[in-house]
């Protein structure tokens, strides 16, 4: 059990590197994906390494927000014609 | 961490927990809080059921025979409500009760005295709802929905039912908390969030959109009590105010409350399709996007249930496309279920079964989801039986159908017995069947103009309604063999082994026996 603990916090150590180095691009994929219910193994296994939940919650709503707005476009456009 | 559970929930305390009625008033074991939710629940569906056997003996053939009209809008309004919040939610919850504990490697839930006071809620709002039959005035016959200005002008019974809702939701809030907490904080090590269980994903969403929307439902109807006892005017418009604000806040309740009772079914059937193909989930992570996304869109698409309501055509435009856009994610899982049965080594042992029919039927309903959700036929089958038609593929076909595959699924694991096979398939046909008798032929009433909530109907429509009601009333007998089997599996049943199922890979089948012992995981597995 403490063998897995160590090994757990040098892990979380990793993580925490890693995930100081995110980009933008990287949290407007995983959210877009997410949109689609698509996801490669190897992006989302790089992306559960990387991303941290306030990425993906903050991600998610703007996604949201531009989601409903580019809807509305949509709509727009087709009244205008 | 094994310390504290030792100390806790020692060996020495297995067999001495409280017998009698004491045991299940008190307890705060997540077995035996998942087994009284399980088995209200089936309760509430037997009264729900019940109800629906008296609107379908009215409807048997037109005019009116057993119920004036006043009753059989309490029978529709009722039957919603009691299948909707007293025998599907609280039958996810019971399950999760069971289930989430043990698929992560938890020894109990996080809050084990808050799920006991969860589930002891119920039976409160249950007999409230039921109860309120017998007041003068009879109980609220406004529709589920209470739209005001019905549920404004109704008698006691409304009342009844308003805080009913309050102490469903109330429990409902304290579930999800509960629910969220035990995954997010109780897994077991090596258990990250890509390892878990779909059931437990499904859950975890689910959880948060309850968290989500639940107070918005209690806000609705404190608003509508206040409306009819304390002089405010939120929804009449004499005062001020607009009947079209409740059914804007009930619907942003009302829609995600329909993913609430569908998520956790996708989780059902997402653990037994893999056991009996003896395949890993395809696309586990898309399944997982796709749950996530199903929910974020169910909060932005509410305003299609009110497209006749009056509505300017760009926010009638703007809710069709999102509504349609929902069918991509869920498409998503449609074919994954398909793709993981794809050259799998399959059998179709009774919970396939009822995945397989879940999977057929709920394709059914989620298409014709698709067609209501396009304006112009919307204004034309709005209110009618096609509706009716289309929420039953849903919500029986759908959340039904899953919850008794994964009673069959499961039940070994519960019980220490298997239940009768033959049995089960005999309930997986007849269901299939009159199911299908019931509901199929509502489509056809639907579009050729019958409206819903009527005791009466033209001439026009009497054959196919007389083959629902036969339906009905097949599926309504057909729930008695389920009833007896699940008995006849706990007191007759043959021995489980720990896994009767091949390609089961989840913890409980692979680390405890059945029945599951009354404390599980007090020392968490190490999950590789």
């Amino acid at each position: 059990m403490e063998a897995w603990l160590q090994n757990k916090a040098e892990e979380v150590n990793k993580i925490t590197e890693k995930q100081s180095s995110v980009s933008i691009l990287q949290i407007a994929k995983a959210v877009m994906a997410a949109f689609m219910g698509i996801r490669t193994k190897s992006d989302l296994e790089n992306d559960a390494a990387t991303l941290k939940p306030v990425h993906v919650v903050i991600g998610g709503i703007i996604g949201g927000l531009v989601f409903v707005i580019c809807v509305l476009l949509l709509v727009q456009l087709v009244v205008r014609n | 961490m094994a310390a504290v559970h030792g100390d806790v929930h020692g060996h020495e305390h297995d067999d001495h927990h409280p017998s009698g009625i004491m045991r299940w008033v008190k307890t705060t074991n997540h077995k035996d809080i998942g087994t009284m939710y399980l088995w209200f629940s089936f309760t509430m569906f037997m009264v729900g059921g019940f109800l629906a056997m008296g609107i379908r003996a009215e409807l048997y053939q037109p005019g009116i025979q057993i119920l004036q009209p006043e009753l059989f809008n309490q029978f529709t309004t009722l039957h919603g409500l009691i299948m909707v919040f007293g025998a599907i939610m609280p039958a996810f919850v019971g399950f999760a009760n069971w289930q989430v504990p043990m698929m992560i490697g938890a020894p109990d839930m996080a809050f084990a005295r808050m799920n006991n006071w969860s589930f002891w809620l119920l039976p409160v709002a249950a007999t409230l709802l039921v109860g309120s039959f017998f007041v003068p005035g009879g109980a609220a016959a406004g529709g589920w929905t209470f739209y005001p200005p019905l549920s404004t002008q109704g008698g006691l019974g409304v009342d009844l039912m308003i805080f009913s809702v309050h102490i469903l939701g109330a429990s409902s809030i304290m579930g999800s908390i509960n629910i969220i907490t035990t995954i997010l904080n109780m897994r077991a090590p090596g258990m990250t969030m890509m390892k878990m269980p779909m059931f437990v994903w499904t859950w975890l969403i689910t959880a948060y959109l309850l968290v989500l929307v639940m107070p918005v439902l209690a806000g609705v109807v404190t608003m509508l009590l206040t409306d009819r006892h304390f002089g405010t005017s939120f929804f009449n418009a004499a005062g001020g105010g607009d009947p079209v604000l409740f059914q804007h806040i009930f619907w942003f309740f009302g829609h995600p409350e329909v993913y609430i009772m569908i998520l956790p079914a996708f989780g059902i059937v997402s653990e037994i399709i893999p056991t009996f193909s003896r395949k890993p989930l395809f696309g586990y992570s898309s399944m997982v996007y796709a749950t996530a996304s199903i929910a974020i869109l169910s909060c932005i698409v509410w305003a299609h249930h009110m497209f006749t309501a009056g509505m300017p055509t760009v926010g009638q435009l703007f809710f069709m496309y999102a509504t349609m856009l929902i069918a991509v994610p869920t498409g998503v899982k449609v074919f994954n279920w398909t793709a993981t049965m794809w050259r799998g080594s399959m059998t179709f042992e009774t919970p396939m079964l009822f995945a397989i029919g879940f999977i057929f039927l709920f394709v059914i309903g989620g298409f014709s989801g698709v067609i209501c959700a396009i304006v112009p036929i919307d204004i034309q089958v709005q209110d009618t039986y096609y509706v009716i038609a289309h929420f039953h593929y849903v919500l029986v076909s759908g959340a039904l159908f899953a919850l008794f595959a994964g009673v069959y699924y499961w039940i070994p694991k519960w019980t220490g017995h298997m239940y009768s096979e033959t049995l089960g398939k005999w309930h997986f046909w007849l269901s299939m069947f009159f199911f299908n008798a019931t509901f199929f032929v509502q489509h056809f009433l639907g579009l050729a103009g019958m409206p819903r909530r009527i005791p009466d109907y033209n001439l026009q429509f009497a054959d196919f309604n007389m083959i629902s009601s036969l339906g009905a009333f097949g599926f309504g007998l057909t729930q008695l063999l389920f009833l007896y089997l699940v008995i006849d599996c706990i007191r007759n049943g043959e021995k489980a082994p720990q896994s009767p199922w091949d390609g089961a890979t989840t913890l409980e089948w692979t680390h405890l026996p059945s029945p599951a012992p009354y404390h599980s995981f007090e020392t968490p597995p190490i999950v590789k």
